[in-house]
């Protein structure tokens, strides 16, 4: 009967559910997407580093887990060291450069070595790198830049040749030759990091021993732990920053849900009044508020649920390149978020409501 | 929707019975009492006083009219008795519960089960059914839907086409039907209204006149009405006329 009439009351004002409803779905939309770009581009990231197929890669000392991010290039020739140890079948060097125009990209640069790490990439058109101003694209790349196999692509100033088109998921999305990407960012005979292949990934222990060994003010990691530390947790103020996003996400969906309900216990004074002059008591008039508010953020939730795989789907065709991971966990915490919101918006009405005097109540107009 | 000015008795089967001698005048202890009863509200830093020491009582069974001018604390009285308002000073004896001891909760609690309202703006919940209307006083109540009860009151009060309709889609004599089905589905000892005709034409209120006098008849409802009405007096067993907060007189009606 109190479901009846929660429903009924919802029915009667479907503007203001429209609205409570939309703003508890912004709300969850929010909060899904969000967590689900953060942590959709981190792990997606991490997947593609992981898809070089290296087991071990070596970054200056100064480097964080967001690869690409330090300014301290390393001498190619390293490389020479690392492939007189013991269990390493090969090493490549790699220089990052970022590109901010069009979106924020790492541009890989790349030697024949690379290949010889990763296993060569899988070609859906054209040929590998061989001049100088030779490019690779992924196909995801490809779709954002609609450009096709022959055309240019201008980048740091250059005018590249766009040779080939790879399958995605071998570290960058964008790959120019090393020497090239040297000589235009001032970093002659320079690499960011090195991906090392062992001989066995079992021995990847063992040659990262060696290598604080020879290399001991470097940053080492084996691939499967820079795969495990690319969580928001690992990156500085992300988590911040999410939490932050989340809070305000919260408040909007509280302050709406608290603004429809204390106008409906507003406008609905008499009918408190009429519950209780039949007998309702306090718990009873908070119960009709909260399962009310509930109510509403039940089809909130839902319909925000729909309007972040929506939104997922724009984005994603708007910007292939994007990862948007949504998962049932993160779907199921944005609920929890909305509905504590909900209920703690319409706790200060509801007990407004239950405060009511039955007789003033009975005589609003 | 029109129906009869008069209930056949028959339609009575399955509500509460009379007492056996089918008359309560006389079973002396009074259902509600009232001794001394104040009711004071405040303006300002200024206490004025709406009940100025009520000396009030009903016997079960028995229906009264309370007639005054506006503003003599009729509705106060009700409200009173019926525990919506707190008594200032005094005693307010409900079926032997002494209200004014009483905390909010608790005179909630007893006029969820002793005590039915009407009211002249009828107060049904504009976005319910007629069916809801009268079913949300028994979901309050606390027993759940009893169909049988439920169909033997929508039928009394001609109310079995009009269920499925909002009041918006009503008469006013059809929501006061309505409001005195919720009022009486739990079967309370009391039934209270407040100027439950002030809303309607003579021709329904005529009805919802005689219906309350049915129900006092028929099956002993005891009944407190508030009224203007000097017609509808006739229709109760004794009027007592207030003014300014305190009954002036106790006069059977016949």
């Amino acid at each position: 009967m109190m479901g009846e009439m929660i429903l009924r009351n919802l029915v009667h004002r479907p503007i203001r559910t429209f609205i409570g409803i939309i703003a508890i779905a912004v709300e969850v939309a929010l909060v899904v997407l969000i967590v689900g770009l953060t942590s959709g581009i981190l792990s997606e990231t991490a997947k593609r580093v992981e898809g070089v197929g290296a087991d071990i890669m070596l970054q200056p000392s100064s480097a964080g887990v967001i690869i690409g991010m330090s300014n301290s290039p390393m001498p190619v020739k390293i490389k020479n060291r690392l492939e007189q140890l013991q269990y390493i079948q090969s090493v490549a060097p790699v220089l990052l450069q970022f590109n901010s125009s069009g979106g924020v990209e790492l541009v890989y640069g790349i030697d024949k070595s690379f290949d010889e790490v990763s296993g060569g990439f899988v070609f859906l058109q054209g040929r590998n790198l061989q001049e100088p101003d030779d490019m690779l694209l992924d196909d995801l790349a490809v779709q954002s830049k609609h450009v096709q196999v022959g055309q240019k692509l201008r980048l740091f100033n250059h005018d590249w040749n766009v040779v080939g088109i790879v399958e995605h998921g071998k570290g960058s999305r964008i790959f120019v030759p090393l020497s090239t990407l040297q000589e235009l960012s001032g970093a002659t005979d320079k690499a960011s990091l090195f991906f090392i292949k062992c001989t066995r990934p079992e021995h990847t222990d063992d040659v990262i021993a060696q290598m604080k060994t020879v290399f001991p003010n470097y940053t080492i990691r084996a691939i499967r732990e820079y795969v495990s530390l690319m969580t928001s947790t690992s990156v500085p103020g992300l988590n911040a920053f999410v939490d932050a996003m989340i809070g305000l996400a919260v408040c909007i969906g509280l302050l709406v849900i608290f603004l429809t309900m204390y106008t409906t216990v507003i406008e609905r004074t008499r009918d408190i009044g009429v519950l209780k002059s039949l007998g309702a008591n306090s718990p009873f008039i908070v119960r009709a508020v909260l399962y009310e508010s509930a109510m509403l953020c039940a089809g909130g939730i839902l319909a925000g649920i729909g309007l972040s795989y929506a939104l997922r789907a724009g984005f994603l065709r708007a910007y292939p390149t994007l990862s948007i991971l949504i998962t049932p966990e993160w779907i199921l915490r944005a609920a929890a978020i909305a509905l504590f919101g909900a209920v703690l918006g319409a706790s200060y009405p509801a007990w407004v409501a239950s405060r009511k005097d039955a007789v003033e109540a009975l005589t609003f107009d | 929707m029109a129906i009869a000015a008069t209930i056949p008795s028959a339609q009575f089967q399955g509500l509460r019975p009379v007492d056996a001698q089918g008359l309560t005048k006389k079973i002396v202890e009074p259902i509600l009492k009232t001794e001394n009863l104040w009711k004071l509200y405040r303006a300002g830093k200024v206490e004025v006083p709406a009940l100025r020491g009520v000396n009030f009582s009903v016997a079960p069974g028995e229906s009264v009219a309370v007639m005054g001018p506006s503003g003599c604390g009729k509705s106060t009285l009700l409200y009173t008795i019926g525990g919506l308002a707190s008594a200032s000073r005094g005693t307010v004896l409900v079926d032997g519960n002494d209200l004014a001891t009483m905390s909010d909760a608790e005179r909630t609690k007893l006029r969820r089960s002793k005590i039915g309202f009407v009211f002249q703006r009828f107060n049904l919940l504009p976005t319910m059914t007629a069916k809801g209307n009268i079913a949300i006083a028994q979901y309050i109540h606390g027993d759940g839907f009893d169909p049988h009860r439920f169909d033997v009151v929508t039928k009394l009060l001609g109310l079995e086409g009009r269920l499925n309709h909002k009041p918006s889609e009503m008469s006013g004599g059809e929501q006061q039907r309505v409001a005195i089905a919720r009022a009486i589905i739990n079967e309370p000892k009391i039934l209270l209204a407040d100027e439950p005709t002030g809303n309607l034409d003579t021709k329904n209120s005529d009805i919802v006149l005689e219906m309350l006098r049915q129900l006092n008849k028929e099956l002993g409802q005891t009944i407190v009405m508030i009224t203007h009405n000097p017609e509808a007096v006739t229709y109760f067993d004794r009027v007592v006329h207030m003014r300014d907060g305190v009954i002036v007189d106790g006069i059977p009606a016949d």
